[in-house]
């Protein structure tokens, strides 16, 4: 049947189609492989191989192990597919690090559009068919269930994150009269100063989702400390003066050492240092003591407390001497945070930060990545930089673990070390930092930008430090499946390539620009047409540049409607005349030179040379002559000796002499300007 | 044994020759594994496996759901299958609309159904520049 609707008449179309259409649902699966060309394409191959006779192939044999082979061959990860997370199809892949960032976006948009529908209609998620039930995929409720004035109904607005709410019912509350228990009052602030007086968004609800636990004070004291370490980089809200929080701890009858600890750490992360300063003396005043989490937030703010280094690293002892006073136990968090402040102590963070570093491990705590973050940048990223061999011990360090996240400040350590080592310009550094990347589980620090950032840096590195066959190795394997170059990297690409002499991959590095998008950069196409124009080369990569060349000249005349017109350069348009003459092109050639005179510059006597030698070679006369007047036109020097070599090398006939004779007098009559402009701008 | 000329489940009928229809549609029933395989595969007809009537249900929501989320580009009637408890939804897509917006509703997709069905839904998608006609009828 397969055979009569193609028409084809050899056995060998019958037989490959059969075996195709044996796979089970087998017609969904032959439109599936996008990549290989379709069945129809393939038999219409078969068919004009085999149309005079039929070719018996010989029998193959396999090596015992050829099956073992090929199933391990697709273990590996796959270089020329994107992210998991895209649809596998040429349409809908992202290209280059713009679309993979805005197709990962729109997805997530689209899932909380579902999100939102979900909420706004609960009714038509709710019935429970699954056995068992699964929790995370029926709706959330979130409207409050108890009613009425009193103290239940003021925990479970606490609990569901209501602020105005919470507010206006504990106000109710105070004005009839009720005693509010301080457990309560307590969970207020704390909801308070984790949201600084605003409102909690939808967004800060789902994040919280996986933190709550059965008992309102044991989530709020766990809660508030891990998002105060997330939130206090993207708390944009400001501490008001005099706002809810500080209200209602002014008008508290009773307080305890858990309303002081929760006032300064909601003002430390909110931005109202020296408020939490303050209220820290309050504390002591009272006789209370601080926990951990309050210390941590304190030695925090001492860079916003003080300015000159030495007072700050003073301050900051100070608080540490009071934390060994009250007896708090520190804990990773304090020691990250003194580390943090570190950072912007400049030279007395560099020699304090090793003593901190000792402590932690007299103390047997494990550093996390933000410790060793921290260490990078006091040591290497300073504005007086002291060489130090602390990366490699640090690396050592960090290549024997694997990290579990400890601190949010963990996710920048491999951005750090990779810009160190692109720094100090050591390639087996960054390779050691790539094996340390592969353990267990820390390529889960890198998320789509900062892997991206990581595999650009590292590239740059290679292109600067390794052999050519290496680079163009990683090159292939790295895009676009690892990262999408930047066009930093394609110019360090091209560079590496001049070194090693290798210009013939430049046409396939252009195909990969226009892929990337990046075809339009002015900066782009002159590195990319100065390497091609500088030497001659061999007939067919000449060619192949001539072709790039006329690729490029596209890309300069077409005006796409959102981005302006490319202006012509003197020297881009120098350089694609060049290639075309070199190329034999001499039409196209011509219709270069003949924009010179549209954008006001001059070729260079290289390119008159050329294309003269063009015209030369493909035998055309004319073109030489329309040379030589172009030049007289345009006042040239050279057009004397483009004059004679012209009339020298070129059979010309009687007209055309006539001709290149007129021309003379133009040239004698304008006097040839010394001071016309080349085209290096 | 032969069909009624009177039957008309299924078919397009044959017209002026001006209507392109795909290779799914061009097909009548009665063609089922012999020319055509089938759009929705699952265990529910198996003997003495049960879900058979809940499995037609949910099929017809789904593809009223998918003709109505991808308006006018959808090149083909999407097959699901059923691999345990997951929900593949494979449907072939012409190239109407911009990729985020494909991805938009991708996610959209799947969050909903995944929810309202209580069982992980992917969504593989194919691109194809248009609509393929098998024939004009």
């Amino acid at each position: 049947m397969a055979a009569r609707r193609l028409g084809g008449s050899s056995w060998q179309q019958v037989v490959s189609l059969s075996r195709r259409c044996c796979l089970p649902g087998g017609r969904r699966e032959r439109y599936r492989c996008s990549s290989s060309s379709t069945a129809l394409g393939k038999t219409v191959d078969n068919s004009e191989v085999t149309q005079e006779e039929i070719v018996l192939p010989r029998r193959k044999t396999w090596g015992k192990l050829a099956v073992l082979q090929t199933l391990a061959s697709t273990v590996n990860k796959d270089p020329t597919a994107a992210h998991y997370m895209f649809q596998d199809d040429p349409f809908l892949m992202p290209r280059n690090a713009a679309n993979s960032r805005l197709f990962s976006l729109s997805k997530e948009s689209g899932r909380n559009a579902a999100k939102y529908i979900i909420k706004q209609f609960p009714q038509y998620f709710d019935k429970t068919f699954a056995e068992p039930n699964i929790p995370c995929l029926m709706p959330e409720t979130f409207t409050p269930q108890i009613e009425g004035v009193s103290e239940e109904a003021l925990k479970e607005r606490i609990h569901l994150r209501r602020v105005k709410d919470s507010v206006d019912l504990f106000d109710q509350l105070v004005q009839a009269g009720t005693t509010v228990s301080l457990e309560t009052t307590n969970s207020l602030l704390d909801l308070l100063c984790f949201y600084g007086d605003g409102e909690s968004t939808p967004e800060k609800e789902k994040e919280e989702e996986d933190l709550e636990e059965p008992g309102v004070n044991a989530s709020e004291q766990k809660a508030p400390k891990r998002q105060f370490q997330r939130g206090s980089q993207s708390s944009g809200s400001r501490w008001r003066e005099n706002n809810n929080a500080e209200r209602i701890f002014k008008i508290m009858p009773e307080r305890n050492a858990h309303s002081y600890c929760t006032m300064i750490r909601g003002m430390v992360k909110h931005g109202a240092s020296a408020k939490a300063y303050d209220m820290y003396i309050d504390l002591l005043n009272e006789r209370h003591k601080a926990d951990v989490h309050t210390f941590n937030a304190l030695i925090t703010a001492v860079p916003y407390l003080k300015e000159r280094f030495l007072e700050r690293w003073e301050l900051a002892k100070v608080f540490l001497n009071h934390m060994a006073q009250q007896e708090v136990q520190p804990n990773l968090l304090t020691f990250n945070a003194l580390l943090k402040t570190l950072r912007r102590c400049g030279g007395v963070g560099r020699s304090m930060s090793l003593l901190a570093i000792k402590e932690m491990e007299a103390l047997d705590i494990e550093p996390s990545l933000a410790t060793y973050d921290h260490l990078l940048f006091i040591f290497y990223r300073g504005a007086d930089l002291c060489p130090s061999g602390i990366i490699s011990e640090v690396l050592d360090d960090v290549e024997k673990r694997s990290f579990t996240p400890q601190d949010p400040d963990d996710a920048n350590f491999f951005g750090t070390a990779m810009q160190v080592c692109c720094d100090l310009k050591d390639i087996k550094l960054a390779y050691q930092l790539n094996k340390a990347m592969e353990k267990g589980d820390n390529w889960k620090f890198l998320d789509m930008d900062r892997l991206n950032a990581y595999w650009s840096k590292f590239f740059s590195l290679l292109c600067m430090m390794e052999q050519i066959d290496v680079v163009l190795k990683w090159y292939k394997e790295m895009s676009p499946s690892h990262f999408y170059p930047t066009p930093k990297n394609i110019l360090d690409l091209l560079q590496a390539l001049d070194a090693a002499n290798h210009l013939e991959a430049i046409p396939s590095v252009w195909e990969d620009m226009k892929q990337l998008g990046f075809n339009r950069r002015q900066d782009l196409l002159q590195e990319l047409l100065s390497l091609m124009s500088r030497e001659q080369h061999p007939e067919e990569i000449q060619l192949a540049f001539a072709k790039c060349a006329e690729d490029i000249k596209a890309v300069y005349e077409q005006s796409v409607r959102e981005q302006a017109l490319l202006e012509w350069t003197g020297s881009a348009l120098g350089h694609v005349a060049l290639l075309f003459s070199r190329a034999g092109r001499t039409q196209d050639a011509w219709n270069m030179m003949e924009r010179f005179q549209q954008i006001n510059r001059i070729p260079t006597d290289q390119v008159m040379e050329e294309f003269l030698n063009c015209a030369k070679q493909t035998n055309c006369p004319d073109e030489a002559i329309k040379l030589v007047k172009l030049a007289a036109a345009l006042g040239l020097p050279s057009s004397q000796r483009l004059k004679s070599r012209t009339e020298k090398e070129f059979e010309l006939s009687e007209k055309q002499k006539k001709t290149l004779e007129s021309i003379k007098s133009d040239s004698d009559s304008s006097d040839s300007d010394s001071d016309s402009d080349s085209d290096r701008e | 044994m032969p069909l009624s000329p009177q039957t008309r489940a299924a078919r397009v009928r044959v017209g002026k020759g001006d209507k392109p229809v795909t290779y799914e549609k061009a097909h009548a029933p009665h063609y089922i594994a012999h020319r055509k395989g089938w759009l929705s595969l699952h265990t529910g007809n198996l003997d003495g496996e049960p879900g058979a009537a809940e499995r037609a249900v949910e099929d017809a929501f789904l593809r009223r759901f998918l003709y109505g989320t991808f308006p006018g580009v959808l090149a083909d009637e999407p097959v699901l299958k059923r691999r345990a408890n997951l929900l593949v939804v494979c449907a072939v897509l012409a190239r109407g609309l911009a990729p985020a917006k494909l991805y938009f509703l991708v996610g959209y997709a799947e969050t909903l159904l995944a929810r309202f069905y209580k069982c992980p839904v992917r969504l593989e998608l194919q691109t194809l520049p248009a609509k393929v006609p098998y024939k004009y009828l």
